[in-house]
């Protein structure tokens, strides 16, 4: 197995590099960053739902749909991405989708309590601090014979311009995203004051994953990949790719395992319902209800999200909380009713 | 019904080698994933079908589908036309998780070539395979 230890790529190529080893059927590790901010966003996503094209556009933020699962991130030189492409005969491949997480986040895990940060892995997919906070995000795929597993050590992270490369319904949403990612999202530099020397993180993350692998033969990318990168590049971003339709229909952003933002919107008869929720262990932690419906008595809206704020997200529990509120605010809501609520707050169940 | 370990695995159907599984009648073909494939990949949040009218070819990626943020495939077990699509899979993929066999078929297909069936597995040799396939992915590794 390989030791790509790279440096910043430019481009999409530190995205793209994955892609192509695994077509190619090339086992490695990849260390390796991105020169320039992207954006990327997962399989089963459309980019002209998911990402703001028009700012991305004008911050020179490339966007790429990868061949691998979740949801929208973005990317820049503050991140260490850790890519593990493995053919799927490999002995520590597991159908199990949940056990390669497990497996291969534990080197990172250890890397980060190396350098004094106590982590732990959350399924599905996150790796988290003590303290319940997101560091670490993955994601993988079956691509070609082989199975990639990838993530990133956050060194640093901007959520502002995070916050902005979303598409978001309204400005409102962007903000509570913003919020909730600088509650639940941190970085070495948040973690430890400073950020460690690059090359030392990377010399930590090797000597962890080759206790799992064994020794990796060290490899540098040749003047053919690159060829091939950037032939792969034109298939990943043609619009083709990129805008294809998907059955996935956005409603919200995970910021990490058990936080959401939620947005919703429902036009019943007495007019349209805006719900923006942030949803935590599947309670309501805050809700904003806006639209151009009417209540009486005027005002009471507040009343209704205080009502909602901290209940858990089920159906029947939820009715009863509206229920309460209308016989005790003797709130009248011509053409809406606790149901038109629920359906814009996303509540199936 | 047979059962191998904790997955069922009808012996009626045929299996192809990525955890496919096919109903053969005449010349169509019902296609599906198994019982343990879905199992060990978790609950099926979205899934891409092949395209209706399209034609396929044995063994080849005709749609994909997305676990836990793990995007995997779905396969032809045969080569042939696909005369339908489960749109009530594609609307709600966890009918694969709760009736891997019934309810949550992907794919319906037209057969060119039956000959190709005997690249898959049935019956004892099926069960004998899914068996090496628990040992490698199910249980716990080191």
């Amino acid at each position: 197995m390989y030791l790509f230890n790279l440096d910043q790529l430019p481009g999409q190529q530190s995205m793209l590099f994955f892609h192509l080893l695994a077509r190619m059927g090339i086992e490695a590790l990849v260390l390796v960053s991105p020169k320039i901010p992207l954006a990327s966003i997962g399989y089963f996503q459309n980019a002209e739902e998911e990402a703001d094209l028009q700012f991305c556009k004008k911050a020179n933020i490339p966007v790429m749909r990868r061949e691998v699962g979740g949801g929208s991130t973005y990317l820049d030189e503050n991140q260490i991405f850790h890519q593990v492409i493995i053919r799927r005969d490999h002995p520590l491949f597991s159908r199990k989708i949940s056990e390669n997480y497990e497996r291969f986040s534990l080197p990172v895990v250890e890397t980060y309590r190396e350098f004094g940060i106590e982590t732990s892995f959350r399924p599905v997919n996150d790796i988290l601090t003590k303290e319940g906070k997101k560091i670490t995000g993955e994601g993988s795929g079956d691509i070609g014979d082989c199975f990639v597993w990838v993530g990133g050590i956050l060194l640093d992270f901007d959520y502002q311009v995070m916050s902005r490369v979303l598409k978001v319904p309204e400005e409102k949403f962007r903000d509570k995203i913003y919020k909730s990612m600088q509650e639940n999202l941190t970085t070495m530099k948040k973690e430890l004051g400073e950020i460690p020397p690059r090359e030392e993180i990377k010399s930590v993350l090797i000597e962890k994953f080759e206790k799992l692998f064994g020794k990796l033969e060290p490899a540098n990318l040749t003047p053919p990949m690159i060829k091939e990168m950037e032939k792969l590049e034109k298939e990943f971003t043609s619009p083709a790719f990129l805008f294809k339709k998907t059955p996935r229909i956005p409603k919200g952003v995970k910021i990490r395992e058990g936080v959401e933002i939620i947005y919703g919107i429902h036009k019943a008869k007495g007019g349209l319902i805006r719900a923006i929720q942030e949803v935590k262990k599947e309670r309501i932690k805050e809700i904003s209800l806006s639209g151009d419906f009417t209540l009486y008595p005027k005002d009471c809206l507040e009343e209704l999200e205080g009502k909602l704020k901290g209940e858990i997200r089920k159906k029947s529990w939820l009715n009863s909380k509206i229920d309460e509120f209308y016989d005790q605010e003797k709130v009248q809501s011509p053409g809406i009713n606790s149901e038109d609520f629920l359906k814009a707050m996303k509540v199936e169940e | 019904m047979t059962k191998v370990e904790d997955y069922d695995m009808p012996e009626e159907l045929y299996y192809h080698q990525e955890h496919m599984w096919a109903k053969v009648e005449g010349d169509k073909v019902k296609v599906g994933l198994s019982d343990f494939s879905q199992k060990l990949a978790g609950e099926i949040s979205y899934i891409e079908m092949p395209e209706e009218g399209g034609q396929v070819n044995q063994d080849k990626v005709v749609g994909r589908y997305e676990t836990g943020k793990w995007l995997g495939k779905i396969y032809a077990p045969v080569s042939g036309e696909v005369i339908s699509i489960n749109e009530d899979a594609e609307d709600d993929p966890t009918l694969i998780n709760k009736d891997p066999y019934g309810e949550g078929w992907i794919f319906e297909m037209k057969m060119s070539d039956s000959a190709e069936l005997a690249n898959l597995m049935k019956g004892e040799k099926a069960v004998e395979w899914l068996k090496g396939e628990i040992a490698k992915h199910a249980k716990e590794k080191k």
